[in-house]
């Protein structure tokens, strides 16, 4: 079901209606029956019920057993078996052909005349990200952070709680527990505030996300004829396309849950303006971040492994060196797991991956030699201008990584690099050529409009929601902004081939 | 074991972690007030005072721990 469909809109509307009129003992009941629903929407196969069964199911039976045998090094055991079953899940239904390629690469490098053929697995849609939340789950119990549930429909809900199978945020069952099986009163405030976060994540997706796509696009897929400025602007736009889309996703799963009474983590923080690739990954994609860090980069540092590395690099390297190897070593694995979160490709794991732990590295060693130039040629880091140069690089590099995020293939990636090269300047002002792109002048005007009113929301969210702002002002002010809204995405949406009334409307004017 | 030869015993790991022979640490000393307590330095200090003290913190200790005074009641309910 697509977030920005009309079909989810219904959904949702039937599933809130239902879920404040029933008896409030059974409301997370109807929640539970609108997971499954949305889980298996089109995609009831035996295959994908068998699935979802078992990671429940093992993570129910495991998460009672690490319970009962807390203290006991039986809990360890049974972490382990439960974190394997859901794992094993994973990796066979999603990185099975990231084996494949990798075995054809290594037979073809020993010139084996053979090749593995590549699997379509059918699997149920945001199993990235229930599988890591049921993990978490389980090791919070395991570290006596939380008490595992005793009903296993419960669990079931905690497991697939639909707003947020479609692209997270990452929740975490001691933030869950009390707000999904607890009576709720409907709530009118609550809804308006949910609604207008909806229309705003509605409003980045199809005025912004995909008006920005088509130009992405079109040169991602035509790149004989589109390159030189064509492939620049290209790869300049599909940070933004993505984070529209992305954080627009995440506004309206918060805005439909807020409804609901069910309050999500954020995800983002206004990535765009941060300095640094460092202080970017802190905003962007924020509970994955935190998910990693807590289960796997705070405990692979903390391992006796990695202590002793720390202990003997210390005393090679000195204490300053040394004690920075291990840490290396452990972001390193860490960014490679991101990246093959991000999908079972060696694009992801090149761009949303090591192209980021090398970024980070740098930033960290680099730095004390920026401050020193910075010093000696009497820059001043601490003003404005200064602090825009940085954002626009972090932008940059983060675009440049994305390459390979949204190219099909690493040669891909490296002939759009390659095309960046190609001299026609002349298109930026011959007056044709940059609307042969997918996007016409009207379209670059909504896009700059709308980039604009982007970015200087985010910026008034520096200080405090921006929602709250809106709802203390006067009545009619607060009707004119979201009516505005309402009709720009209306009149300005993008809504996919064959059903263009934007285009119709205001291409008339 | 008394809290005084605790703090005692914490200042020198932390001045080793930290290489700076000035820190004093009392209950209210948070990683505000040390310049180098990044959430990195954090674990380096978590395991030197574990093998200080011959304890170990959970997880949720390690990242929800507040102020130095949250460690010292941390290390001595494991010591007592």
């Amino acid at each position: 079901m697509v977030l920005t469909s009309l079909i989810f809109a219904f959904f949702c509307i039937i599933t809130v209606f239902v879920y404040f009129i029933v008896p409030k003992k059974i409301q997370w009941l109807v929640l539970l029956v609108a997971s499954l629903i949305f889980l298996f929407y089109n995609n009831l196969t035996i295959s994908t019920v068998i699935q979802a069964i078992s990671i429940l199911v093992s993570s129910y039976i495991f998460g009672r057993l690490i319970d009962k045998y807390h203290d006991n090094k039986k809990s360890k055991i049974f972490l382990l078996s439960g974190i394997t079953v859901i794992l094993g899940f994973l990796i066979y239904l999603k990185y099975t052909n990231l084996f494949l390629i990798t075995f054809n690469h290594i037979l073809n490098v020993l010139n084996v005349n053979y090749q593995f053929s590549y699997v379509y697995r059918n699997s149920l849609i945001g199993i990235s990200y229930y599988s890591l939340i049921m993990i978490s789950y389980l090791i919070d119990i395991y570290r006596g952070t939380c008490k595992p549930q005793k009903n296993i429909l419960k669990l079931a809900l905690f497991m697939s709680y639909f707003p947020i199978l479609n692209s997270g945020p990452f929740v975490r069952y001691n933030n869950m527990e009390e707000q999904l099986y607890k009576k709720n009163k409907f709530d009118y405030d609550r809804m308006c505030s949910g609604l207008v976060r909806v229309l705003w994540g509605v409003f980045k997706i199809l005025v912004i996300s995909q008006r920005l796509g088509m130009f992405v696009d079109t040169v991602y897929g035509d790149l004989n004829n589109f390159n030189g400025y064509y492939t620049i602007i290209a790869i300049l736009f599909f940070p933004l396309q993505l984070y529209t889309n992305f954080s627009g996703s995440i506004d309206i799963i918060m805005g439909v849950s807020e409804i609901i009474g069910i309050e999500l983590p954020e995800n983002f923080n206004i990535p765009f303006f941060s300095k640094t690739i460092t202080e970017f990954w802190r905003n962007w994609h924020i509970t994955l971040g935190a998910w990693l860090k807590d289960y796997i980069f705070y405990p692979l540092l903390k391992s006796d492994f990695m202590q002793n590395l720390n202990k003997k690099c210390k005393k090679m390297f000195g204490k300053k060196t040394g004690k920075k190897i291990p840490l290396y070593l452990s972001m390193l694995i860490m960014w490679i797991l991101i990246g093959i979160w991000h999908g079972g490709a060696y694009t992801f794991i090149i761009g949303t991956g090591l192209l980021q732990f090398i970024y980070i590295f740098l930033e960290d060693t680099l730095e004390p030699v920026a401050d020193k130039v910075n010093k000696k040629l009497g820059i001043n880091s601490e003003v404005f201008s200064y602090k825009l140069y940085q954002v626009i690089r972090t932008y940059i590099l983060f675009s440049f990584s994305m390459i390979f995020f949204r190219a099909i293939s690493i040669g891909n990636a490296l002939q759009i690099i390659k095309n960046i090269f190609v001299y026609n300047p002349w298109i930026l002002v011959d007056n044709t050529s940059l609307y042969k792109a997918g996007l016409d002048l009207q379209d670059f005007r909504v896009l700059i409009l709308s980039l604009f009113v982007l970015f200087t929301v985010e910026r008034l969210s520096k200080t405090g929601s921006v929602r709250k702002k809106l709802f203390k002002q006067n009545v009619i002010f607060r009707w004119v902004i979201i009516y505005l809204l309402i009709f720009s995405i209306v009149i300005f949406g993008c809504y996919g081939v064959g059903y263009d009334p934007a285009a119709f409307i205001y291409r008339q004017f | 074991m008394e809290k005084e030869e605790i703090y005692e015993r914490l200042n020198n790991v932390f001045r080793d972690i930290f290489d700076d022979e000035s820190i004093t640490v009392n209950e209210n000393t948070t990683s505000n007030d040390i310049e180098d307590w990044d959430s990195l330095e954090h674990i380096n200090l978590v395991v030197a005072v574990e093998n200080e003290f011959g304890i170990k913190f959970n997880m949720n200790e390690v990242t929800t721990m507040k102020n130095v005074g949250e460690m010292v009641d941390i290390i001595l309910s494991r010591m007592n």
